[in-house]
């Protein structure tokens, strides 16, 4: 199993506070990794240094067993793409929302990434002012697939659904990864991340505090430091 | 002294209209009294002040002089403009450069090809003018990349995400901002002559030129801003993205306004 991301000691400090905290760990090829833990336990920081929208302060992190800084940053933002917490539609037309990172995308191959997403083929004309927020966060989806990531970056996918749309981009997700796509997903909600994927990864106020798969997790301690409660149903602000 | 000018017993007379919107608004309790004769006072002081700059400027300083006071102008413009964005980085830079390159494009322009003379008392008042419209169009630039920057945060990281460059991350809010900005000098130049009689050609009918002639100043001015209001906003837009990003292409963080 190829390893994609190495993290090496990566810290972020910001005004003297540590966002992250010497974070070292592997995300391996064609696996979905969830990283999870409590509001301002430093998940979203950690993803959005993997495609360089945040930067660490100490350590490095590797693609493929290149340092990012060393890759062209367009390029590495085509081969990790990311797609945010809300559904964020850029453009009038589902169409042209699927080519704003590929102008040149052809209709056929349009229409084979709604159905990826679980979309009908006529979406294409649809206006993106009348989607649902399911469907917009599914042709947001589509948008990241179209430019042929290798990795797909996912913050809190479904906190902003509601319970049968998230639960349709949670298989959404598994399919993605089943067809071989390695994605990495941001969730506050334990059994959502361990449903979803094959790996989970435990940030608590910044440190890496337990890895592994989910079932094998003691999530109270690792999440929370002691063994009562758990973060399933808590909200980033 | 033209005849059309008014002779300072005139303008001491023309107190009695301050005395008069005073007045007003004391009887209708507005409060802006104090505000209104402090205006009146300053308005009063600057012009002599300027114009006592002006008389020396036209006789005495030549050609280098205009320019020195152009450039001071050019300075005050871009830090006025940059104020109105504040947090932005480098909109001082952005407006300065964005107000000097403008108008040095145009004038030189009309320099070159002899439609204005390089006489202090034509480039003056006629740089004034241009450094004035550019002023406005850097500010509103400026204002209108701040708010967007920091409202359309996440459109710009979806677009950053999907590998697009810094600068077609921020295009169609660069091409909203620049449209906003130059409208207004658009629509006046449309309705000139007709809802409004511009400055330089009032200025000039009022010295006792004939009207036919003054409109062919007002028709060099009014395309000089229309050129300058364009070259400014893209220098200044162009200048202003660049700021907004770091090395590796991440949008700057800002407060908001």
């Amino acid at each position: 199993m190829a390893t994609l991301f190495s993290l090496e000691h990566v810290s972020l400090a910001v005004n003297e506070r540590l966002i992250l905290d010497d974070v070292t760990d592997h995300l391996h090829e064609g696996r979905c990794m969830a990283i999870v833990g409590p509001s301002g336990s430093g998940k979203s920081t950690l993803l959005r240094m993997l495609n360089r929208f945040e930067e660490p302060t100490s350590g490095r992190i590797l693609l493929r067993g290149e340092p990012l800084p060393g890759l062209d940053v367009t390029e590495l933002r085509r081969r990790v793409g990311l797609v945010a917490q809300r559904p964020t539609l850029l453009a009038e037309t589902v169409r042209d929302e699927l080519r704003v990172g590929v102008p040149e995308l052809a209709d056929e191959t349009a229409r084979q990434l709604l159905a990826r997403v679980a979309l009908p083929a006529d979406y294409l004309e649809r206006r993106t002012e009348g989607l649902s927020g399911g469907e917009g966060q599914r042709v947001c989806l589509a948008r990241a697939l179209a430019v042929g990531p290798e990795v797909l970056l996912l913050d809190e996918p479904t906190s902003a659904l509601d319970g049968a749309s998230a639960d349709a981009v949670d298989q959404i997700v598994r399919d993605l990864v089943a067809d071989g796509l390695t994605v990495v997903l941001v969730s506050h909600a334990l059994d959502r991340a361990a449903a979803v994927s094959d790996d989970v990864l435990v940030l608590r106020s910044g440190r890496l505090t337990a890895r592994g798969r989910a079932d094998e997790i003691n999530f109270p301690t690792a999440v929370l430091g002691r063994g009562e409660g758990a973060v399933a149903g808590e909200a980033d602000p | 002294m033209s005849p059309n000018v008014p002779s300072w017993t005139g303008v001491v007379a023309s107190v009695a209209l301050v005395v008069l919107a005073a007045g007003i608004a004391r009887r209708g309790r507005l409060g802006v009294e104090r505000d209104l004769l402090i205006a009146a006072v300053r308005a009063f002081v600057q012009l002599v002040a300027v114009g006592a700059v002006l008389s020396f400027l036209f006789l005495h300083a030549g050609l280098l002089g205009a320019l020195a006071w152009m450039a001071a102008m050019v300075a005050v413009g871009g830090y006025e403009a940059s104020r109105r964005a504040k947090g932005l980085p480098g909109a001082l830079r952005s407006a300065t450069l964005g107000i000097g390159i403008g108008a040095v494009t145009t004038l030189g322009i009309l320099v070159v090809f002899r439609v204005i003379s390089t006489e202090p008392r034509v480039l003056v008042p006629v740089g004034g003018m241009v450094i004035s419209g550019c002023m406005n169009i850097a500010a509103i630039v400026l204002r209108g990349l701040r708010t967007s920057a920091v409202e359309q945060r996440p459109q710009i990281e979806a677009r950053l995400a999907l590998g697009l460059h810094a600068r077609e991350a921020l295009a169609p809010l660069v091409r909203s901002t620049v449209r906003m900005a130059t409208i207004p000098a658009i629509d006046t130049t449309k309705v000139v002559g007709i809802i409004s009689l511009p400055g330089a050609m009032t200025g000039l009918i009022l010295a006792g030129v004939d009207p036919l002639t003054a409109i062919r100043y007002q028709i060099v001015v009014m395309y000089m801003l229309l050129a300058a209001g364009a070259v400014t906003a893209l220098v200044t837009s162009r200048l202003a993205e660049a700021a907004l990003f770091d090395d590796a292409q991440r949008l700057r963080r800002m407060p908001f306004a």
